[in-house]
């Protein structure tokens, strides 16, 4: 992460003395940066949250205090990786009190002792690498696991699908129009009870609707004409076949897997009027995941070329459903494809079997989200990490003017590159007060542009605005383009653009 | 002067600030740094203008310094004044300034005689 492979801890005081004292302790071990207020130290930790090891924190600072940092940090969850010892001689109980509420790991009274401070640094930075370290084991195999099983179900389904004489795509589209299908009718209804790891589960499952295929005989199953009446009789048969070979598996059958692959293989053909097969049941005595697979198998059955008919355009096949000429099906799922349509038609046409990993990712990550404590584990911030290179790189190649904006706390950072342009710094605490900062845009345009990113619509996803800038050398007329940000409740909480120079 | 003859003519408790910062080169390092220390010239600033908010935090540093450094007679008053603007009492920090400026003035005149 940095150079010398030092962890690197951030002092935050307002006296210079004191961090030179705490910097002559702890120098020879570690990698020190400093910060000479709450406000600065914010900065810090926004920009490189992820190299900081440990925070020793002041309380008394001006601008911010060492309470606000801890709010901050609480609020961007910072502090769930990052370690605070807070120093200070504030040594009533309610303070400490208040600091340890506030998530603090540690607390040393001043005048510090120089060999208890170096223990208690030594000592937290050892226990959190230690738990980072456990963290990101539990998550790294968690990932192998959910890796594995789902390989072996889409060789497994694979296997059905050669055999049928189908490209393998079809496993996978069903998969995926499944979760995007769950995932809309999550939003629409709580009706079904259908948590995350209820989504991820059924569209893995799902991979396995026709496995009962494999018991169909070739002639039967690669016929290329219309089926007899006798033949078609025993085609029917697969999705019984498919549940009995599950109920069959009797070291697995109890499995949450095993019992919703059950559900789908042995009901994916049943239809909500009660006229499909094998059981005839009607409604919501079919379990939603057998009606989801059904409407997401009949779809890309339209969509995709078989031995006896053509594809469909996705449009056609959308407009073939709602008519109810493809069986007939719930109309809460039919809501949801005519509101996920688009979204389906999408990543159809991206077509790719990358597409599927893709989608594993990201069930993984929701999966993991809901245990806590891997919430943010090392993976994750790898991610972020990795994101945070690639959005760089691009920043650098591209030579345009980016910033970025967050309300609370309130802070501006824009690209090293345009430092020079606009003669501000890279990072500006409280840009509402900062001269420079503020004399870039016109007021009047500020609020109006302030006031377009905080009303615009939910389907807009930016706000393009035409002013004059200050640089340097004088006025440019530019147009400003941003996107809004919003925080997990929904309000206004910053944005990030950029600058296109239009001359002067 | 040496290191603890300097303590001594601070009033300061050089057996106190060796145990918790182990060498002598270190202490003398910090002291000499003392001299630059603004919280003491901000204190007085922030007292003359009244902004009691301001000179809370300066007195505040300054006691978390003079204690790091054991500098024990700067120390003492230093606390009482930020007490009392803790609570507000501009008239009470006032009429415990002088005891600061006259410790603070013995401190940085025995640490200027340092060897």
């Amino acid at each position: 992460m940095n150079g010398q492979n030092k962890p690197r801890i951030l002092i935050v005081d307002d006296s210079l003395l004191n961090i030179e004292i705490l910097e002559s302790i702890l120098e020879d071990d570690y990698d020190i940066v400093t910060a000479g207020n709450g406000a600065e130290a914010i900065a810090v930790l926004q920009k490189e949250s992820v190299n900081i090891s440990l925070v020793l924190l002041d309380i008394n600072m001006p601008i911010m205090d060492g309470y606000e940092v801890l709010e901050i940090m609480n609020e961007k969850h910072w502090i769930d990786d990052v370690p605070v010892i807070m120093i200070s001689a504030e040594n009533s109980v309610s303070s400490m009190h208040r600091a340890y509420e506030l998530g603090i790991t540690d607390f040393i009274s001043r005048p510090f002792d120089m060999l208890i401070v170096s223990h208690r640094v030594k000592n937290t930075i050892m226990l959190y690498t230690k738990q980072k370290k456990l963290i990101s084991m539990v998550a790294d195999q968690i990932y192998e696991k959910e890796k594995n099983s789902n390989l072996m179900i889409n060789v497994l389904s694979h296997i059905v699908e050669f055999r049928n004489g189908e490209s393998g795509m079809h496993v996978l589209h069903v998969q995926l129009f499944t979760q995007i299908l769950l995932k809309q009718l999550v939003k629409i209804t709580d009706k079904y009870n259908i948590t995350e790891s209820d989504i991820s589960l059924i569209s893995r499952a799902s991979a396995l609707h026709d496995i009962g295929k494999i018991s169909i005989p070739d002639e039967i199953l690669n016929k290329p004409g219309r089926f007899t009446d006798e033949e078609f009789a025993i085609m029917k048969r697969h999705s019984m076949e498919g549940a009995k070979m599950l109920d069959n598996l009797v070291a697995y059958k109890d499995e949450p897997l095993v019992k919703v692959a059950y559900q789908i293989c042995r009901w994916h053909h049943e239809r909500y009027d009660g006229r499909g097969y094998p059981d005839g049941l009607k409604g919501d005595e079919i379990p939603i995941s057998a009606q989801i697979v059904a409407l997401a198998d009949v779809y890309d059955a339209l969509t995709s070329e078989r031995v006896y008919k053509k594809a469909f355009s996705h449009e056609k096949a959308i407009d073939m459903i709602l008519n109810n000429e493809c069986g007939v099906f719930n109309p809460l799922l039919m809501e949801c494809l005519k509101q996920s349509a688009e979204l389906i038609r999408k990543e159809l046409d991206k077509q790719t079997v990358s597409m599927g990993e893709h989608n594993e990712m990201e069930n993984i990550s929701i999966e993991m989200l809901q245990y806590d404590e891997l919430s943010s584990s090392e993976e994750t911030l790898r991610l972020l990490e990795y994101e945070r290179m690639k959005n760089n790189f691009y920043i650098s190649v591209s030579g345009g003017i980016f910033f970025e904006y967050t309300s609370s706390p309130s802070i501006v950072t824009v690209n090293p590159e345009c430092c020079d342009l606009f003669g501000i710094s890279e990072i500006t605490n409280d840009p509402f007060h900062n001269e420079q900062v503020m004399s870039l845009i016109h007021p009047e345009d500020l609020q109006k542009l302030s006031e377009k990113l905080h009303n615009l619509p939910k389907d807009e996803q930016a706000v393009e605005y035409n002013c004059k800038v200050k640089f340097r050398d004088g006025e440019h007329n530019a147009v400003i383009i941003c996107h809004p940000v919003y925080n997990s409740k929904s309000e206004y909480s910053g944005a990030f653009g950029k600058i296109v120079d239009k001359g002067i | 002067m040496t290191l603890k003859e300097c303590y001594t003519a601070i009033e300061g408790d050089y057996n106190d600030v060796m145990s918790r910062l182990m060498t002598e080169k270190l202490v003398s390092k910090f002291v000499v740094k003392f001299l630059n220390d603004e919280s003491y010239n901000q204190l007085v600033d922030f007292m003359k203008s009244e902004n009691i908010e301001e000179a809370f935090r300066a007195a505040h540093t300054l006691k978390g310094v003079s204690q790091n450094l054991s500098f024990t007679k700067l120390y003492e008053p230093t606390h009482d004044v930020t007490e009392a603007l803790r609570a507000n009492d501009l008239a009470k920090a006032k009429e415990i300034m002088p005891k600061v400026d006259e410790a603070y003035l013995q401190t940085i005149t025995a640490i200027k005689s340092l060897d």
